[in-house]
């Protein structure tokens, strides 16, 4: 019948960048594409993936009107009742768009969206380091921090979909000592504008950017490598604490700076001092590719889904 | 499977509707009349149902109306504290029969197993129950069980237990096999089934007492975590200096936060000697300065365990529970500091069953269990839901 599952679209939609792959009926990638995200906002956003799906159908020789599943993954929390996008800062509109019923005129009722670090998580549980494991999160460092978890063997959203939103996490310079409220106290700590700010406030002069940081830290210069101290030192008592909470199998790094060696080793050596239990991590396997490998695993097999499906 | 299937939905609307007539039994479960029939008369053979009069209506003929019977076995929920144990009789249909409670004997080991059997034995002959009618029994206790020796590690406060075969011993006084379960896990269950947290699936639960610990329900299940250690939030690393040796060894959370920490913290400040944390709350309510600083600082450091749940599982609702958390007067100062640390508001209540939220969880296990032994289905995972304490309704 023409109910047979055939291929998913699957997206991880960055504020600066998208990731889009069409995926055959076991979730694998056969076609895959990156381009700018559209800076004109929402509108010009959902437009440019129904775009990226029908170019990625002509690129594997299918009929884009046989792609009847979608996932994509977004930089914010999804509501579990009504899809709706909150905590996304970076593409205008975004949280005031019906991206779920925009998809769903296009591609039909199976179409959901999740977070993106969730979908890294179920990528990494699918295809990458975390494979077997039913309790895990997936650490995100990079701009920003988001924790995706799997919890026996489900991704979990949280009453409001804010579960993961670590950002907020009370870890780094005493939260209540005058500074604002909404600002995420440890994404404050370990987010690249924290990690440059730092850096700076250490006296460095030398870079500009998180990469030149870690540059530096090659290089053996003793701010850059203070800095990175430091930060692992934060990522360390965040990831004591994840644990304590949680008790979890395996926790996978992941993001621009969650996958340096540089910080990972670091953090890894921290946790022994903070922790007396072992904590297993790992560096995550699929890299930048954990999400978008995630949304085609998930629309392929209709799982993680609960958040904004029918 | 589908005679068991029918046993399984006719016992649910017993167990939520009754008393209930047979016509009613089949509207609710959609079961043809013969096949009611066949159920109600199978119920009322074993013992699980019986007939509690007829219906009055106003036209036409009147009805039997059915209940289920305390007969149809009993269950035992027991909560071992390190200062007092409580026990609670039930039966079938979620009846709290009796409770009794007397302070734990101090002696600890096999002397607080002899408490637990002659207690509980009590209990059931004060009630006319006798003890082969208990068919189901669930023990709430700090720590730890380790599943290769049966001794219950990590509670500290009882001594003894570390090197003896809790469970089978046990089993043995009792007459029938224990289920083992973590104290805080037992009480939010407690607050979930009658306490503050009824028909919520993502709740938090916050015990501050002797001991700090965090129980965790999502999605309509406890969080047990990989090893079982979920919730042991004594050891975060935050709070205090968790590279201090008494952070490595206690804890560093529960080193500032545990009873013992606010004593500490009071002498540390200047205050007068005290014997006891309730002391510090009862200075800082008579308006001692150094006590209500250190109740503020300890409300600081509960928001602080409490924002790091927010941040990460995101519960709808959060209980302050234990001897200290579930103080009236501390639940508010916790929700002022929580609002500075967490984004996004989350509702606190404190708990409503106190001291009994252990027991009550115990006894909500074991009546799941005991459900799921007469009614579970293999294809069904999850067991029937509970009746909520108020469980008369008026038949339709």
């Amino acid at each position: 019948m023409s109910d047979a599952p055939g291929h998913s679209f699957a997206a991880d939609l960055g504020g600066t960048k998208l990731a889009a792959a069409l995926a055959d009926a076991d979730g694998r990638v056969v076609a895959e594409l990156n381009e700018p995200t559209d800076p004109r906002g929402a509108m010009k956003v959902a437009e440019q993936l129904v775009a990226s799906a029908a170019t990625l159908a002509r690129q594997a020789g299918i009929d884009v009107s046989g792609v009847r599943q979608a996932m994509v993954g977004v930089p914010g929390a999804v509501d579990p009742a009504s899809g709706r996008i909150s905590l996304i800062p970076n593409i205008a509109g975004l949280d005031d768009f019906d991206l779920l019923g925009f998809l769903r005129d296009r591609f039909g009722p199976r179409v959901a969206i999740e977070n993106d670090v969730n979908l890294a998580m179920l990528g990494e549980q699918a295809l990458g380091c975390a494979r077997h494991c039913r309790n895990a999160a997936f650490l995100s460092l990079g701009t920003g921090t988001g924790l995706g978890l799997l919890l026996d063997g489900r991704l979990f959203h949280g009453a409001r979909g804010a579960a993961g939103e670590i950002a907020d996490l009370p870890i780094g310079r005493d939260p209540t000592a005058g500074m604002p409220a909404a600002m995420g106290t440890f994404e404050l700590e370990v987010g690249s504008l924290a990690i440059m700010d730092r850096y700076r406030r250490h006296g460095g002069r030398d870079a500009s950017t998180v990469r030149e940081v870690f540059r530096l830290v090659e290089q053996r210069d003793p701010v850059a490598t203070a800095v990175l101290d430091e930060t692992a030192r934060w990522v360390a008592v965040a990831v004591a604490t994840l644990q304590s909470l949680l008790d979890l199998e395996l926790i996978v790094f992941g993001g621009s700076i969650g996958v340096r060696p540089e910080l990972y080793e670091r953090v890894r050596q921290e946790l022994p001092v903070l922790f007396s239990r072992p904590i297993a991590i790992a560096p995550s396997e699929l890299g930048d590719r954990a999400g978008l490998v995630g949304a085609a695993w998930a629309a392929a097999h209709a799982v993680g889904q609960k958040a904004g499906s029918p | 499977m589908t005679r068991q299937l029918s046993r399984r939905s006719v016992f649910e609307a017993l167990l939520h509707r009754s008393p209930i007539s047979r016509a009613d039994l089949a509207k609710v479960t959609g079961l043809s009349k013969q096949t009611m029939s066949e159920v109600v008369d199978t119920f009322e053979q074993q013992g699980l149902v019986r007939r509690v009069g007829r219906t009055s209506g106003n036209v036409g003929r009147t009805a039997v109306l059915y209940e289920l019977s305390p007969e149809g076995g009993h269950v035992l929920g027991i909560d071992l504290g390190a200062r007092r144990l409580t026990v609670a009789l039930a039966e079938i249909g979620g009846r709290v029969l009796a409770e009794a409670d007397e302070p734990t004997d101090g002696r600890g080991g096999a002397w607080v197993l002899d408490q637990i059997a002659r207690l509980s034995d009590r209990l059931a002959r004060d009630n006319h129950t006798h003890p082969s009618r208990i068919r189901s029994i669930v023990l709430a206790t700090p720590g730890v069980v380790n599943p290769k020796t049966g001794s219950i590690e990590m509670a500290p406060n009882i001594s003894g237990l570390d090197h003896l075969n809790v469970v089978g011993l046990l089993g043995e006084k009792l007459g029938h096999p224990v289920v083992f379960e973590n104290d805080i896990n037992l009480a939010l269950l407690g607050e979930i089934w009658h306490g503050c947290a009824q028909n919520l699936a993502n709740v938090a639960f916050l015990a501050l007492g002797s001991g700090v610990g965090l129980g965790l329900y999502v999605n309509g299940e406890l969080v047990r975590g990989e090893n079982g250690a979920a919730g042991e939030i004594g050891y975060l690393p935050i709070g205090g200096d968790p590279l201090q040796a008494e952070s490595r060894v206690q804890g560093c959370l529960e080193y500032q936060l545990g009873a013992a920490g606010i004593v500490r913290r009071f002498g540390e400040a200047g205050g007068s000697p005290v014997d006891s944390a309730k002391q510090v709350f009862e200075l800082a309510q008579s308006g001692d300065a150094r006590a209500i600083a250190v109740v503020g600082e300890t409300a600081r450091l509960a928001a602080l365990a409490a924002a790091t749940v927010v941040a990460t599982v995101d519960p709808q609702l959060l209980v302050l529970g234990g001897s200290i958390g579930a103080r009236p007067d501390f639940a508010d100062q916790v929700a002022r500091a929580l609002v500075q640390l967490a984004p996004r508001p989350v509702e606190i209540r404190t708990s409503l069953l106190g001291a009994r939220a252990g027991v009550v969880g115990a006894v909500s296990v074991a009546l799941r269990r005991l459900h799921d032994e007469f009614f579970g289905v293999a294809e069904l995972a999850s067991a029937l839901p509970l009746p909520p304490p108020a469980q008369r309704h008026a038949p339709q």
